[in-house]
């Protein structure tokens, strides 16, 4: 008989962790994992951080001997290119064809690109290709202009600013991750920039770039002219739904739709990660997260579905992003920012903005307070009763806050 | 490097200071240790998590398990042994608690 066969189209964390969850629940069939790049699988969030101040170096989700020693057939720099699912079989870009009796779709997303900006001194960044390019042209460039102030755009310049490079940083928004944060908490992260000299340019971007002698003059929405070396565009990211689409998959939320279980519109292909856009019991509604948590905790969701333990995903999407030495985290949703409860001091930089709607905590954003992000993850789909009165008062610990299931188990030990 | 008992046993805390499910980060013969009480039982580690260095008592510990604050690797408070993802593992000093209630650590 013919061992069972899963693709994993993808090679970033989600493939990564639905291969490495199918063998710890012993799946032992043939596993084969199709990855665009040349790398195997590796963490993206140190790409624009420690990446770039640090030593090159890629953190993996799974050690480079664990595919072999496992039976996964890396087939790295190979393009999924199409997809029958009534055959169940995917083609390559190496002109083969590859069966499948179940198929995760687990392709990503791209940076959006700015028409007009490409070509080179101007980066974007996903893959490691992308920061090593990166990385080196920073090492010479006296100043750099970033173009959006999304994640990517804050850490590259809180990066380029700890390696001594000037940083001009546009933002159409009024502030930094308005869309994310809110204003208030994006005020804040603007003064953490400008305090380290960035140059932020809020409410502003660029109309025009010149290529220069050896760099680029840009012309701003305001008529002025910026002169940099290299150009990075963080815009945002579109992801790639094509391969699934074309097979006829359903989309919704710009990605491929999945049901709580990770199971796409057709039978044996399920989807994992920034691709999925999938139904989440806890909101009643369809999500699309592009955060690496989720990510790794979707492909083992459906690594467990694949091996029969139906479990639907439910966990709290959750993100985090280091910025100098700040740590910005999150949890849930916030909803209307004009109504946040805060714990701690944003003029200390050490703070909880929580969603409190009806007694019950949404979401919460926390700066230097990963903490408060821990506990409230773990109450965030549990029914609780709490006061904005509770919230704010930082005598009160958070966990004290979390409805007890089972005994506190605090009796001495003495 | 650790994990060998060199018999160097040095006073890191009172075990009345560290209750039952509880943990603390404190500093050992130079060296950052994490003392957790799992169960009436007192296990040192490196106060590094494995994945990227920070501090492991920021996070949470919630008797059995721990989680690291910054990137929620989480590890089993008894060996060390990551549990999430689980192809990791806290380093572990020796330790153990005198007559007096002194806990002491062996950090090499």
């Amino acid at each position: 008989m013919t061992p069972r066969r899963c693709v994993l189209v993808g090679g970033g964390v989600a493939a990564a962790s639905a291969a490495a969850h199918l063998r710890k629940r012993g799946f032992d069939g043939d596993m084969v994992l199709v990855g665009e790049e040349a790398a195997a699988p590796y963490e993206r969030p140190p790409l624009s951080k420690e990446f770039l101040t640090g030593p090159p170096d890629l953190v993996r989700p799974l050690a480079p001997d664990w595919y072999a020693a496992n039976g996964v057939e890396l087939r790295l720099g190979v393009r999924a290119v199409d997809l029958d699912v009534a055959g169940r079989s995917v083609g390559l870009s190496t002109e083969e064809r590859l069966g499948y009796d179940d198929l995760v779709l687990a392709t990503g997303a791209r940076p959006r690109r700015l028409p007009g900006f490409d070509g080179e001194g101007v980066h974007y960044l996903r893959t490691a290709a992308d920061a090593g390019r990166l990385r080196a042209e920073l090492a010479t460039a006296r100043r750099i202009a970033v173009l959006g102030a999304g994640f990517i755009g804050c850490e590259v310049a809180a990066s380029a600013i700890a390696l001594g490079t000037r940083v001009t940083l546009f933002e159409p928004e009024p502030a930094p991750l308005a869309r994310v944060l809110g204003p208030a908490i994006g005020a804040v992260l603007m003064d953490i920039h400008r305090e380290r000299d960035v140059e932020i340019r809020a409410g502003e971007y660029v109309t025009a770039v010149e290529r220069g002698g050896h760099g680029f003059v840009l012309t701003t929405s305001r008529g002025d002219r910026v002169e940099s070396d290299l150009v990075v565009v963080g815009v945002g990211s579109v992801p790639n739904v094509e391969l699934g689409q074309d097979a006829g998959l359903a989309v919704a939320n710009g990605g491929i739709a999945v049901d709580e279980y990770g199971r796409t519109s057709a039978p044996h292909v399920y989807a994992a990660g920034d691709v999925a856009a999938q139904h989440h019991p806890g909101y009643g509604t369809r999500i699309r997260v592009e955060h690496h948590d989720t990510a790794v905790r979707q492909g083992a969701n459906v690594a467990a579905n694949l091996t029969g333990e139906v479990t639907p995903f439910e966990e709290a999407h959750w993100f985090w992003s280091d910025q100098y030495e700040h740590s910005l985290q999150s949890t849930g949703r916030m909803g209307d920012f004009g109504s946040v409860v805060l714990r701690g001091s944003m003029a200390e930089r050490s703070f909880s903005a929580f969603s409190l709607v009806d007694g019950r905590i949404q979401g919460v954003i926390s700066l230097n307070r990963p903490g408060d992000v821990l506990a409230v993850r773990r109450m965030l789909f549990t029914p609780h009763e709490v006061t904005a009165a509770q919230l704010a008062d930082e005598s009160l610990p958070l966990k004290r806050l979390m409805p007890r299931t089972k005994a506190a188990p605090r009796a001495g030990a003495r | 490097m650790s994990g060998a008992v060199t018999g160097q046993w040095q006073e890191a805390m009172q075990l009345d200071e560290l209750w039952e499910g509880e943990m603390a980060g404190v500093e050992v013969g130079g060296e950052k240790v994490l003392l957790m009480n799992v169960g009436g039982d007192v296990r040192a580690y490196r106060n590094r998590c494995p994945h990227q260095a920070w501090a492991l008592d920021e996070g949470d510990f919630d008797g059995e398990t721990l989680t690291c604050a910054r990137h929620l690797w989480v590890f089993d408070a008894r060996n060390g042994t990551g549990v999430n993802p689980d192809n990791c593992r806290l380093t572990s000093f020796p330790c153990k608690v005198d007559e007096d209630g002194t806990i002491r650590v062996d950090v090499g």
